[in-house]
């Protein structure tokens, strides 16, 4: 018993013979780092470390360096849920996620269910790249913020500039994966076939990359004649339905949402050139300084997830630099409402936060495969050519009904 | 019309293509008693190998040492893994494989990389055999379907037919007797072992180059391997090939197929009703295509527990 006490009293001594320390703003990373999405996990953790390292080199916040720690969700819900709670046990103020809807809607959940159970003590969830309709619908709340296109802003993007350069035909087949991301996707297209000027002659879901043989699809395309194919696909999905298509022969134009997928292009080879992708940032298009600095410091140019991560992480760094702690304890209620008021400037053009349902409004740009172009991808002679930017404002959709979001006080 | 042709040529090509990986499985647990959850792994391991090779020399010599190659890491996997926890039965077996199984991932994305690599046909071989209704039909596809088929009389000739067929299914059924008339049974196992892999690393060669080599091959094809074999009996050559062929087809055609349950209640006038209750009543065959191979193993699981060709019936 005296021992307990003489060492209680020890650790009291040294706790008060410390200075106190600011608190370190903390960010986790709750990915997919192991398991079949580790290659996209992976890409959200190195951009989210990059464009912190930048706000680091300028000071960090509350007068410590911020700390990225990185939690393995194995690409599943269970795993994410687990990890939310390790990160919060570990004082993770911010969470970074992008590559699953399923994992998003878990973790968004999360959050909100913690913020009311812990007021002052609040975590904010940054989404980087889960695109599902209902995470700013229904599930929506303040904590909350998207920091990614969704299914209508990259159809409407890519039917527009399709359209313009007289490539999208009257007749277009979609093909999506049966998921909320899938079914958004065909939801969108449908949607937009009248100010397209075009006829969806089917629209078709199927299991998510399961299918090894896309062939006996490619026989229901070439079965109702379409000009165009859209698809959401991404991964195996869309890399077996393309080949499968040029294999057999087929002569139809594709508009793709993932097509920038690391390896794609490589696989799918001259298959590829004339394809279309509606994505966040292509390094043809806007000021390429952002590119070459990104190249400069981890080795190649920004690809895929990369951009859009980059870009939150830097929209962050503004919301920082207007809330001062004063290096004492970090209120996120404060850092998500300055988040709100941030315009960042992409290299594409201003992305900013709508209050409503904390969905960015942002520019989407639709490029097509070419052969020579400026950066060339995964080895081969073949790259993303910029079509068309288009402007945050003229690629948004109205807010969701269903998003019934509270705001604190 | 159109649809049943393209719908058949698809579904036998593509069971072929399963029965090329699943009869090295079920090869090695017919013979071995051994149940190889590592077996897509040498799949895959025949892929990256073949592209590698196909890189530094050209595609046939990868096609050809490749499986050599897979052979001889599967036989370094019997003879100093296998062999030692064989005494202590098939729980043992199984979770040395499925470990084996997450290594081979993990150490393809150590040196590959995560991202799929460009292992291509040659061009040589790029182009259409025939024209079916406007649709060009793959050459490609077809080199696989013949390369299964030489397979599977190979190996049936094999067993059935030889000498060497003779010992390694005395070897099987009765171990002891074998290895007292002077057959030398741990070799055979290793040699059984060995061609089992070599044949995944054959179907990883020739597959790769049509489907993307990337680092979760083995996990995507994995499990729908095991189902043929569990359809097709464990440890039958021939049920392989049935449920193969079976699972092609059943996944093609489903494919091409819009029915759902409210289609159902058309025939007797409660179609509006259905269709407005959605969810289940409108989920259509063609978008749950990839489930059907499941559902079939739970049929056969429950009419005939051992496969559709297994011995224990």
């Amino acid at each position: 018993m005296r021992t307990l006490a003489a060492f209680a009293l020890s650790t009291a001594a040294i706790a008060w013979a410390t200075p106190t320390m600011a608190e370190p703003l903390r960010i986790g990373i709750i990915e997919s780092l192991s398991g079949s999405q580790t290659s996209t996990g992976r890409l959200y953790a190195a951009a989210v470390q990059y464009g912190v390292d930048l706000i680091n080199a300028n000071g960090g916040f509350n007068g410590e360096p911020i700390e990225v720690i990185e939690y393995d969700n194995a690409g599943g819900s269970t795993g994410a849920a687990d990890k939310f709670r390790q990160a919060v046990a570990d004082g993770v103020h911010i969470v970074f996620q992008g590559a699953s809807s399923a994992v998003a809607g878990q973790i968004t959940e999360d959050v909100r269910r913690h913020n009311i159970r812990n007021p002052g003590s609040e975590v904010m969830f940054i989404n980087v790249g889960a695109e599902a309709m209902s995470l700013t619908g229904e599930q929506c709340h303040f904590y909350h913020f998207r920091y990614a296109t969704t299914a209508p802003m990259r159809v409407n993007a890519l039917v527009n500039a399709m359209a313009a350069a007289g490539e999208l035909g009257t007749r277009v087949f979609s093909i999506n994966q049966n998921y909320s991301w899938g079914q958004d996707m065909q939801a969108a297209i449908e949607a937009a076939a009248a100010a397209g000027g075009y006829e969806v002659v089917e629209a078709v879901l199927h299991d998510v990359n399961t299918i090894q043989d896309f062939a006996p699809f490619v026989a229901r395309i070439n079965a109702a004649d379409p000009d165009t194919v859209i698809t959401g696909n991404w991964s195996n999905d869309l890399l077996l339905l393309m080949k499968a298509a040029s294999e057999a022969g087929l002569d139809v134009r594709f508009g793709t949402t993932f097509l920038d997928q690391p390896g794609n292009i490589a696989n799918a080879g001259d298959t590829a050139l004339g394809h279309y992708l509606a994505n966040n940032y292509v390094p043809a298009a806007g000021d390429p300084a952002f590119a070459e600095a990104y190249a400069a410091a981890v080795g190649h140019v920004p690809v895929f997830v990369e951009p859009p991560t980059i870009f939150a992480v830097g929209a962050l760094g503004l919301a920082l630099a207007d809330v001062d702690f004063a290096g004492g304890e970090i209120d996120v209620t404060e850092i998500a409402k300055a988040l709100e008021g941030v315009t960042y400037e992409s290299p594409v053009g201003p992305i900013s936060v709508r209050a409503e349902d904390h969905q960015t409004i942002r520019p989407v740009v639709v490029s097509r495969v070419a052969r020579g172009t400026q950066y060339p991808v995964d080895d081969t002679d073949l790259g993303f050519e910029p079509v068309s930017v288009v402007a945050g404002p003229d690629a948004i959709y109205p807010v969701q009904a269903s998003c019934e979001m509270e705001r604190p006080d | 019309m159109e649809f049943v042709v393209i719908s058949t040529l698809n579904g036998v090509i593509y069971g072929l293509l399963l029965f090329m990986v699943s009869a090295g499985l079920t090869l090695i647990f017919g013979m071995m008693g051994v149940l190889n959850f590592a077996h897509a792994s040498f799949y895959m391991l025949g892929a990256y190998v073949a592209y590698t090779l196909s890189g530094l020399f050209d595609f046939w010599v990868g096609l050809l040492v490749a499986p050599l190659v897979v052979a001889g890491v599967g036989i370094l996997v019997e003879r100093f893994m296998l062999r030692r926890v064989h005494a202590f039965g098939h729980a043992h077996e199984l979770l040395l494989t499925f470990g084996l199984a997450l290594i081979f991932e993990e150490l393809i994305k150590l040196f590959y990389g995560d991202f799929p690599v460009n292992y291509q046909m040659p061009e040589a071989l790029r182009f259409a055999a025939f024209t079916v209704f406007d649709t060009d039909y793959p050459f490609y596809r077809l080199f696989i379907g013949v390369v299964a088929v030489i397979m599977f009389a190979v190996l049936f000739v094999l067993l059935a037919r030889t000498r060497i067929g003779i010992v390694v299914r005395a070897a099987e059924r009765l171990p002891k007797m074998a290895e007292s008339l002077g057959h030398n049974i741990p070799l055979v196992f290793m040699g059984v072992f060995g061609v089992g892999a070599a044949l995944a690393g054959l179907a990883g060669a020739v597959a790769g180059a049509y489907f993307p080599t990337n680092p979760n091959m083995a996990l995507e094809l994995g499990v729908i391997v095991f189902v043929v074999v569990v359809v097709g009996g464990l440890g039958s050559l021939k049920g392989s090939l049935v449920a193969s062929l079976m699972i092609g087809l059943f996944s093609s055609f489903s494919i091409g197929l819009d029915w759902s349950l409210a289609g159902l209640f058309d025939l007797v006038g409660l179609g509006a009703w259905a269709h407005s209750l959605g969810g289940l009543m409108t989920m259509t065959v063609s978008s749950i295509s990839g489930t059907i191979p499941f559902l079939l193993m739970l049929i056969v699981l429950l009419v005939r527990p051992a496969g559709l060709m297994g011995d224990r019936n």
